[in-house]
């Protein structure tokens, strides 16, 4: 099973880096990092707050629009090619075929991200005339930021085993808005006056993932990285929620009728 | 190669040379053409400058999602090209701790989003406690007040509470802002003396002098350093303007006139260790001679690096 998922996780991969709209996003990302490096001087003093914040945002906004744009045409394209049918005809399950496209993805988001990583390292390098202390606190924030975007492919692979891709898209950037909302969800369940709104809200709560768990671009640019238990524990939450996406998936995935 | 193939490919040639050139006279036509546009677009209305912010300061962290930082730092750098330009526009010699001229009243609500965005963001504080008390000094001291309490660790936020109260001449808040600041771990033991220099003494130019040399130390920023040293000029110049207007005054009744030339004062200058330069003059702190003025009034060159005021 194992190797059947990596097989076809592979595939994606290698059909996702011949993708020319990914080169364009990491290549965009890596201009505006460039480019920080000249707004900075517009900053009073503040080169290396810029590079962090405006690199890592960049690397954030571009990572989820190749999870979104690149994830809705995994399934999607496979059905339209009528590629599915080749594939479903051998011993290739379901839950093999979307865990595998959901690792091929990752996979190249995790290149992705190490090569923008990479540019900011390379920006704070260039202005510090040399080794820059903030470089090793970065990563943590990058390694939060990838564990994000894993989660928001899930659910893009979600949307997109039962939905149009133009749907899907929407739907997962909605999530992603709403789930940097999940602190305001909280405190207006318990602001709300009928039970029954608040138990709506507080299911939305706990129902949407909490991406701000993973929001530590800001204290990377002061040079704070967060506790290893709480990194841990932020992987551990995005471990098992992917694990429920996943499983969602295959079971919608399942049902769809090829015929 | 036959005579249409030949005829073909020079017809592409053509074809791409023709399109170049399409380009190129378009791209320079549209440049010349945003240049004129430029000196003819008329000058900005000053209401649309200065016109409010859409959001409040908590509804732009709501929406900002995880990119705060991002934000906040295009909320800064707003407040410097906001005071930049207007001090561009004014045309005339602005000091950078006196900007009421400049009516920006809009700076209060760009630093308080700013902060609000990202609290830990000190820049913005210290520009705060400089820049504002021209504007608004209790809202300055507000926002300074917000930063404390949230970076409870940054005894410098203290330091900077201190002085905006000490420019409201309220020496017992300034006092009890030193004297917070100073139980801060990793506080430099002046915070501390700067406490009890408030309580005993915190109108006195000793005092003030004190103030802007230890803002001139831990200060990052370039303006608030230049301004910081500007006030320490001004203040030990007043120093020894005093001790030479003494020294003229004395001079004037034992020769019945007053001083030709610096020259006649040597050894009196000598006596009170005043630096002088190659003539014999007496310079002020940024190095250029005093000069002696009508009624026998010591001056400040008009070449002088102190400010006037």
């Amino acid at each position: 099973m194992l190797g059947r998922i990596l097989a076809i996780a592979h595939n994606t991969f290698r059909e996702a880096v011949r993708d020319r709209v990914l080169y364009n996003l990491v290549l965009f990302v890596l201009l505006l990092t460039g480019a920080a490096i000249f707004i900075g001087e517009l900053s009073g003093g503040q080169e290396r707050k810029i590079i962090v914040d405006l690199g890592l945002s960049a690397m954030l906004l571009f990572g989820v629009f190749i999870a979104i744009f690149v994830g809705v045409g995994l399934v999607y394209k496979e059905i339209e090619r009528r590629t599915v049918y080749s594939i479903f005809s051998k011993p290739v399950g379901r839950g093999e075929f979307i865990v595998g496209k959901y690792l091929g993805l990752c996979l190249t988001l995790l290149v992705n991200v190490i090569v923008m990583g990479a540019g900011v390292s390379l920006a704070l390098v260039y202005v510090s005339r040399g080794w820059d202390p903030m470089i090793p606190r970065i990563w943590p924030a990058v390694l939060l930021i990838y564990v994000e975007l894993m989660i928001l492919t899930g659910v893009t692979l979600l949307f997109s085993s039962f939905s149009s891709p133009a749907l899907s898209a929407l739907l997962t950037f909605f999530v992603f808005i709403i789930g940097h909302f999940s602190a305001d969800l909280k405190s207006l369940a318990s602001s709300m006056g009928s039970v029954g709104a608040r138990w709506l809200f507080t299911g939305l709560y706990y129902l949407v993932p909490n991406l701000s768990n993973y929001s530590f671009i800001t204290p990377a640019a002061h040079g704070r990285a967060p506790e290893p238990a709480f990194v841990l524990a932020a992987m551990l939450y995005a471990l098992i929620y992917i694990t429920v996406i996943l499983a969602a998936a295959t079971l919608v995935f399942s049902k769809r009728n090829f015929k | 190669m036959t005579q249409g193939e030949s005829l073909s490919i020079n017809n592409d040639r053509a074809k791409t040379f023709g399109l170049l050139a399409v380009v190129a006279f378009g791209l320079i036509t549209a440049a010349l053409l945003a240049s004129w546009i430029d000196a003819k677009r008329p000058s900005a209305d000053p209401n649309v400058v200065d016109e409010g912010l859409y959001l409040k300061a908590q509804t732009a962290r709501r929406l900002s999602l995880s990119f705060n930082g991002l934000a906040a730092d295009w909320y800064w750098m707003r407040s410097l090209q906001y005071v930049g330009g207007k001090i561009v526009n004014m045309r005339e010699d602005v000091v950078f701790d006196n900007l009421e001229q400049l009516n920006l009243k809009l700076l209060p609500s760009l630093l308080d989003t700013a902060t609000t965005l990202d609290p830990e963001f000190f820049q913005p504080y210290e520009y705060a406690a400089a820049v504002l008390p021209a504007v608004n000094v209790n809202e300055a001291i507000r926002i300074v007040q917000k930063g404390s309490a949230a970076n409870p660790s940054e005894w410098r936020l203290y330091q900077h509470l201190g002085y905006l109260y000490w420019q409201k001449q309220d020496y017992k808040s300034a006092a009890e802002a030193y004297g917070n600041g100073a139980q801060i771990p990793g506080a430099p033991q002046w915070m501390e003396a700067m406490k009890a220099r408030m309580l005993a003494d915190g109108g006195s130019r000793s005092t003030a002098r004190e103030i802007y040399v230890r803002m001139y130390e831990q200060s990052s920023d370039n303006n608030i350093r230049t301004m910081a040293r500007h006030h320490v000029f001004q203040i030990d110049a007043a120093d020894q303007m005093e001790v030479l207007q003494k020294v003229l005054s004395e001079f004037q009744p034992r020769n019945g006139r007053c001083i030709s030339g610096w020259k006649e004062l040597q050894s009196e200058l000598r006596t009170l260790r005043m630096p002088i330069d190659s003539t014999g003059a007496p310079i002020d702190p940024s190095g250029t001679p005093y000069v002696l003025g009508t009624n026998c009034q010591v001056q400040l060159s008009p070449s002088s690096g102190v400010p006037a005021r």
